[in-house]
């Protein structure tokens, strides 16, 4: 059966792999390899907010610049819009850059200290040789009025603007180009709730508007499932469980998800009772520099931890139910 | 006010400066507070609230260009504000002590994780033998959970995980069994199942020891399941304090509501955009007259009292006990709770 262009994933992953070179201490001559993604697959469908979640080093932000072809895969490929960007030319990739953006945790340092507000969200536009001066100029204050920030702003650099003013800037930049998929790398981490509020309402506005899709980076699970339609949990460079917001935060089947979403503190009365009644995750979040060759989340899992099928083998990410994704020989053994 | 011998720590009054070029950045503005044994008080608020002025406020930590400017702070019944940096410094890690966010400033890189602990113990127990000082160091990395305490005790801060830091960065703290730890954001830049570990590391430390515990943080996830009681701040004041329940379940001041209101809740889904806090804080260089919060609040936007006049502490009863507020309305939003 023939797939219709609308039922194809904008943005797909197959196998996707990225392993770096490192050098081991301070022999330089010593240099090993370590896979930071690890046999990667999931499909982003068009318009909606796929999540990508997991604990520092899990692979999350090599994961957003490996799809949008940012750093090249090590084995496996990443396809956008049927494509598979391995095999595109500079200037088509140049070409695509412009259907894909990608907005930073950090705004500050990707804005230009020298350039106004203005000049930066112009910028791209010019990269990309759109309409004539005026038209580009124009272009940058509407994007800018749309994330809401005057005319007079524009004319400002970004030392004169608040953290949250930054972020927005740094959205419109991404956005002025209409790009179909922007990813969205820990957006609101470095931000106050109030300002983080603000700019999850911007950001779904213009999805709204423009029609656009997601892929949302998020260690703040809270977050992820205010603001995902479907989530996928990694932990040292792999897919744990890949479901729809609703199966994965209230049916969650992989031992690490639920290890992961018992430890969100929720801010409601009787807290105190409420960690008091809860398992305490065992041992350190791992390092992708240290693999197990089991299962990944084996030497802390409450259900496979010395299970030797857990240690031996790693379980391959299948389907559990419908729509629902999970990588565990005991999927939904442990309770929430 | 609890009875002398159960109070850890008092703060009256205390008000702290930075000098700018615009003029005086009031951060820390009359705040009063009591601490006892065992109490886990939680600070929250917004960057740039005043949070972590009031914590080197009360360590005597603050540099220039910031400064004290008036107040005291009372532990184990001495007023320790005038203190000299010297004598300041046989206080500090024994009876009052803090961790901050970023482990890495509470850890030397260049030496190993024991010779820190044995430098804290040996600062304030001179008659420690270097033997007895080395087992404690162990002990303590134990207490903190350390895995293989005995062989990691002699490895450097980076051969530790960021969890593994903040938990020997604590170790330290605790190292001469202080009566106050203040944590400032001190779970942050840790990842969820850590940050577990260590409040619960801080639980221990409350139950055995007695210790009081101020844990700064934004995150009201973790001051709903750390603390007993809470203290808002905004604009350099403790605008609400009360039992920790009493702000999740009746927020009565209207920054308190508005803060809780603006955390992402999947439940609300539906119900359209967050309810984000309209406006920016007042600059603490130019205070307006009235209620700090008087321009960006949902109640007083529009009244001349909120502007003119600033708010007296009202005590208040709410579902969890007393709650103490500064707001003009508190009696009326508390009554409108109860109906």
């Amino acid at each position: 059966m023939s797939e219709s262009p609308a039922s194809t994933p904008i943005l797909q992953a197959e196998g996707l792999s990225k392993a770096f070179r490192v050098s081991d201490g301070e022999r330089l001559a010593r240099r090993r390899s370590i896979t930071v993604l690890d046999d990667i697959s999931l499909a982003v469908r068009r318009s909606e907010t796929f999540g990508v979640v997991g604990e520092s080093g899990c692979g999350k932000s090599t994961l957003a610049r490996c799809l949008l072809a940012l750093l090249e895969p090590s084995a496996g490929r990443v396809m956008f819009d049927g494509v598979d960007l391995a095999r595109i030319e500079r200037e088509g990739l140049r070409a695509l850059r412009r259907r894909m953006q990608l907005v930073f945790q950090d705004a500050f340092a990707s804005l230009d200290p020298r350039m106004s507000a203005g000049a930066i969200v112009e910028e791209p536009l010019l990269v990309h040789q759109v309409g004539d001066r005026e038209q580009r100029a124009q272009a940058a204050l509407e994007m800018l009025a749309s994330v809401g920030l005057t005319a007079e702003q524009a004319a400002r650099r970004p030392h004169a603007f608040s953290g949250g003013q930054r972020q927005r800037i740094a959205i419109a930049r991404a956005f002025v180009l209409r790009p179909e998929l922007v990813i969205l790398d820990e957006p609101t981490s470095a931000l106050d709730v109030s300002i983080q509020a603000q700019v999850l309402n911007l950001l779904r506005g213009l999805q709204r508007e423009l029609g656009l899709t997601y892929v949302f980076v998020s260690h703040d699970l809270t977050v992820a499932e205010y603001f995902c339609d479907r989530v996928a949990v990694l932990y040292l460079g792999q897919v744990m469980e890949l479901a729809d917001r609703t199966a994965l935060f209230h049916d969650p089947l992989h031992p690490y998800s639920v290890t992961l979403l018992s430890s969100v503190p929720v801010p409601r009365a009787g807290g105190r009772a409420r960690r008091a009644a809860r398992r305490r995750p065992i041992g350190e979040v791992g390092s992708v520099a240290e693999r197990p060759p089991g299962c990944p989340f084996e030497p802390r899992c409450p259900v496979g931890r010395g299970r030797a099928v857990c240690q031996g083998e790693r379980p391959a990410l299948s389907s559990a139910k419908e729509g629902h994704l999970v990588a565990c020989h005991f999927p939904g053994e442990l309770e929430r | 006010m609890p009875p002398a011998a159960d109070l850890a720590l008092s703060v009256r009054n205390l008000s702290a400066v930075f000098d700018d070029d615009g003029g005086e950045v009031r951060a820390v503005r009359d705040v009063s507070f009591d601490l006892r044994r065992s109490e886990r008080l939680g600070i929250v608020g917004e960057s740039g609230a005043g949070k972590s002025a009031l914590a080197l406020s009360i360590l005597g930590l603050l540099e220039p260009p910031g400064r004290v400017t008036g107040g005291e702070v009372v532990l184990a019944g001495r007023d320790i504000s005038k203190l000299s940096d010297r004598q300041l410094s046989a206080i500090r890690g024994r009876e009052i002590s803090i961790v901050l966010q970023d482990p890495a400033t509470a850890l030397d890189p260049v030496k190993t994780v024991g010779a820190q602990i044995v430098e804290a113990l040996a600062a304030h127990q001179p008659d420690l033998s270097r033997a007895a000082a080395r087992t404690r160091a162990v002990e303590l990395l134990r207490e903190v959970e350390i895995p293989h305490a005995e062989r990691r005790v002699g490895d450097y801060p980076h051969e530790y995980s960021g969890g593994m830091r903040q938990r020997a960065a604590i170790a330290i703290a605790i190292a001469n069994d202080p009566a106050v730890l203040i944590a400032d954001e001190p779970t942050t830049a840790l990842d969820v199942t850590t940050q577990a570990q260590v409040l619960a590391l801080l639980d221990r430390l409350v139950e055995e020891h007695r210790t009081a515990v101020v844990l700064i943080t934004h995150n009201l996830g973790v001051v709903s399941e750390f603390c007993d009681s809470v203290a808002v701040m905004y604009a350099g004041r403790f605008v609400e304090s009360s039992p920790v329940d009493h702000v999740f379940l009746a927020p009565t001041h209207p920054y308190s509501e508005a803060l809780l209101k603006c955390v992402p809740d999947p439940e609300r889904l539906a119900d359209g955009p967050l309810p984000a806090i309209a406006g920016l804080p007042p600059d603490l260089a130019h205070l307006p007259g009235g209620c700090s919060f008087a321009a960006r609040c949902p109640v007083g936007r529009e009244l001349a009292l909120c502007h003119e006049q600033a708010p007296i502490l009202h005590r208040v009863s709410g579902p969890a006990g007393e709650a103490r507020v500064e707001c003009h309305f508190a009696e009326q939003r508390i009554a409108e709770v109860r109906t």
